[in-house]
């Protein structure tokens, strides 16, 4: 409790797990004022209970990120920001999304679209201010198209893409940071139905991983570290290598 | 889906819900499920639906004048004790494991090293909210027969959503520790009763692959709260045993070599310490999945507390038959409880002694020894406890809890567990 001033982040896709902890790691650091943007008006404010607790001043604001007349963009203005999270997405049954067309555009919409264009609006708010951090949760699931989550890793891929981007139109203000954070796998409601192997971390490590690279202002950070030589490793098997596994 | 002892794991429909409101009730047969420590069958459903609480862990309200706090019952002590000891709050008692859930804690109704002074777990849990297969949901308080019911009532009634629990203050994260070296069960007894009154905190470890005139030596082991040191919480755990230990790992010479060891680790007869709670409290939560070490036949726990009238007879029969058997294990503990009673229905503690022990399965030979042991507790007229049981008998479950048959008209008929199948077969 060092730094006196409260720090400012807005969070969308707030009541994720792994955004959950990343806030409780913030908030076990350092005062924090949050805006937590969601869905679920119910599931915000238990969220909200759950960090006021340990000593945050929130707010939430329920609302349907995937709309993009939603207002939220709205309520975002007039404030000093110091991070914006974008955590919200899915990982559902492949062969049944990609068997429904609407199914996949869902998919598409969740994970790329609506973090994208809630990345753009969140992108003009840093130019203005000249500074703070936009954090984007990718996945280790974009280094490679793998036969087992290939939907899911391409739109992480894209949205890793539009981040580099970003990151090289803020190339000139050293005071805005544009961060990527790829968990690997992540012991959470998400991933219940796969079974747990020695490679799953808990979500409060990958949390806290997530907090620790954003503070540091990171451009990529890969959750728990050691992911990052795994995807060097999956990245660089020849192809008839890759066709052999089952990954 | 296994427990904590590895013994028996079934294959079942499990939920995760992520949300309270996402807990379905309905249709049953259903057993919520925290962490799995309990050593048996009681945390486990086979045939039905098993829910899965341990994602349900939100802070829902603290009072830092009063330490009164109220969580969703997925959050585990672990959880707990990372927020509240940095606040200088403290569990108001705490199990030998901060890897259970707090609905876990009641519904077993836990003890710990202070339960001569705080009686158990559920003492200190004046409400939480029942979510029945019925779906209503029930916030009961101290008084109400069926908060009295769930304390202790192993899941069966109802699905414990939030709890409250009332902490207790503390000043320093370190403890000032004593340990008494002593040879036989009457100096046990007697260093109980003497530390009683000025120790929070009483225990013994036991070496009970020990025999002839060393029966019964152990240490004692007493702990105070230290009014100096940092309120630093537990760091996360290091060591983990990743993979199964052959069978033969165990065996009696192992065990007899680390338990003499274990006796022989300090000089003379006492020595202080100050230790912080994790190693003090939770010795084995340093090391992930130390149940592994038993192999993939996983083990036995083995609990019985006999009454403070019989004294130390009954157990020093029980010791004596352990180590003729030379099946002893490394985590034998004895601990007299006092005579604050718990709300619970079905809670385990009583005024008596109680030991504790864990034995690696080793088919037929530790079956034998464990009905040798039972006759032993019966005629010490002892009670058995669920939470580390696998096969306790029918009869012996209803002679150690007289409150059952008012228990069973708080259960609700969507729940069960394989433990209470077996016990109403």
């Amino acid at each position: 409790m060092s730094d006196p001033t409260p720090y400012r982040a807005a969070v969308f896709g707030a009541t994720s797990a792994i955004a959950t902890e990343t806030l409780r790691a913030l908030v076990a650091e350092r005062p924090a004022e949050l805006l937590l943007v969601g869905r679920n008006p119910e599931r915000l404010e238990t969220l909200a209970a759950d960090l006021r607790a340990r000593g945050a001043e929130c707010e939430v604001h329920a609302t349907d990120l995937l709309n993009p007349d939603a207002p939220w963009a709205s309520i975002l203005s007039g404030g000093d920001w110091d991070l914006f999270l974008i955590a919200h997405g899915s990982l559902p049954d492949q062969q049944a999304t990609l068997d429904d067309p609407h199914a996949t555009g869902r998919e598409i919409d969740v994970n790329l679209i609506s973090p994208v264009r809630i990345a753009a609006t969140c992108a003009r708010i840093l130019e203005k201010q000249q500074r703070g951090t936009l954090a984007v949760f990718g996945s280790v699931a974009g280094d490679r198209g793998r036969q087992s989550n290939y939907l899911y890793g391409a739109t992480k891929a894209a949205l890793e893409t539009f981040l580099a981007g970003l990151r090289h139109r803020f190339a000139e203000h050293p005071e805005v940071k544009i961060t990527l954070l790829k968990p690997g796998l992540t012991d959470t409601p998400m991933t219940a139905d796969i079974e747990k192997g020695p490679l799953f971390s808990p979500a409060s490590k990958v949390g806290a991983d997530a907090w620790s690279a954003v503070r540091k202002g990171k451009s990529t950070a890969y959750l728990p570290g050691w992911w990052r030589y795994v995807m060097f490793v999956i990245r660089h098997l020849p192809d008839f290598v890759l066709h052999k596994t089952k990954l | 889906m296994h427990s904590w002892g590895r013994v028996a794991p079934v294959t079942t429909q499990v939920d995760t819900p992520a949300w309270a409101d996402r807990i379905h009730p309905a249709p049953g047969p259903v057993l919520a499920y925290g962490l799995g420590r309990s050593y048996g069958d009681s945390c486990l459903l086979g045939e039905g639906r098993m829910i899965e609480t341990r994602f349900l862990d939100r802070i829902l309200d603290f009072d830092p004048a009063s330490g009164l706090l109220r969580a969703e019952a997925g959050i585990s002590l672990d959880a707990i004790l990372r927020f509240c000891v940095p606040r200088g709050w403290f569990l108001p008692t705490t199990p030998g494991t901060r890897q259970v859930t707090l609905g876990g804690a009641i519904a077993n109704d836990v003890h710990g090293k202070n339960h001569h002074r705080a009686g158990c777990f559920g003492n200190h849990t004046p409400r939480f909210e029942l979510l029945r297969s019925d779906g209503s949901r029930q916030v009961v308080g101290e008084g109400d027969p069926r908060h009295a019911a769930t304390i202790g009532g192993l899941g069966l009634t109802g699905i414990i959503t939030w709890a409250e629990l009332q902490l207790v203050p503390i000043r320093s994260a370190m403890l000032d520790v004593e340990l008494v070296r002593f040879r036989g069960l009457d100096e046990f007894l007697e260093l109980s009763r003497d530390s009683e009154e000025f120790w929070e905190h009483t225990v013994a470890w036991i070496d009970c692959a020990a025999s002839g005139r060393d029966l019964g030596r152990g240490i004692f082991i007493r702990g105070n709260w230290s009014a100096h040191g940092e309120l630093a919480p537990h760091k996360p755990p290091g060591a983990s045993v990743p993979v199964d230990f052959p069978d033969f790992a165990l065996n009696r010479f192992t065990i007899g070599a680390f338990n003499t060891l274990y006796y022989r680790r300090f000089f003379g007869r006492t020595n202080s310490l100050q230790q912080h709670y994790a190693p003090f409290f939770h010795p084995l939560d340093s090391i992930q999945g130390w149940s592994r070490i038993y192999g993939k036949r996983g083990f036995y726990q083995y609990q019985v507390v006999t009454p403070a009238e019989a004294g130390a007879e009954p157990m020093r029969e029980m010791l004596r038959l352990i180590s003729e058997s030379g099946q002893g294990s490394f985590l034998a503990v004895l601990k007299t409880f006092g005579d604050k009673p718990s709300p619970g229905m079905l809670s385990f503690p009583s005024p008596g002694i109680t030991l504790a022990l864990d034995f690696a399965n080793q088919g037929n030979a530790t079956l034998a020894l464990f009905d040798r042991l039972d006759e032993a507790a019966r005629a010490g007229d002892a009670r058995f406890y669920p939470a580390k049981d696998s096969r306790m008998s029918r009869a012996d479950f209803e002679r150690s809890y007289p409150r059952l048959d008012e228990f069973r008209s708080h259960v609700d008929p969507g729940m069960t567990s394989d433990f209470w199948k077996r016990m109403n077969r």
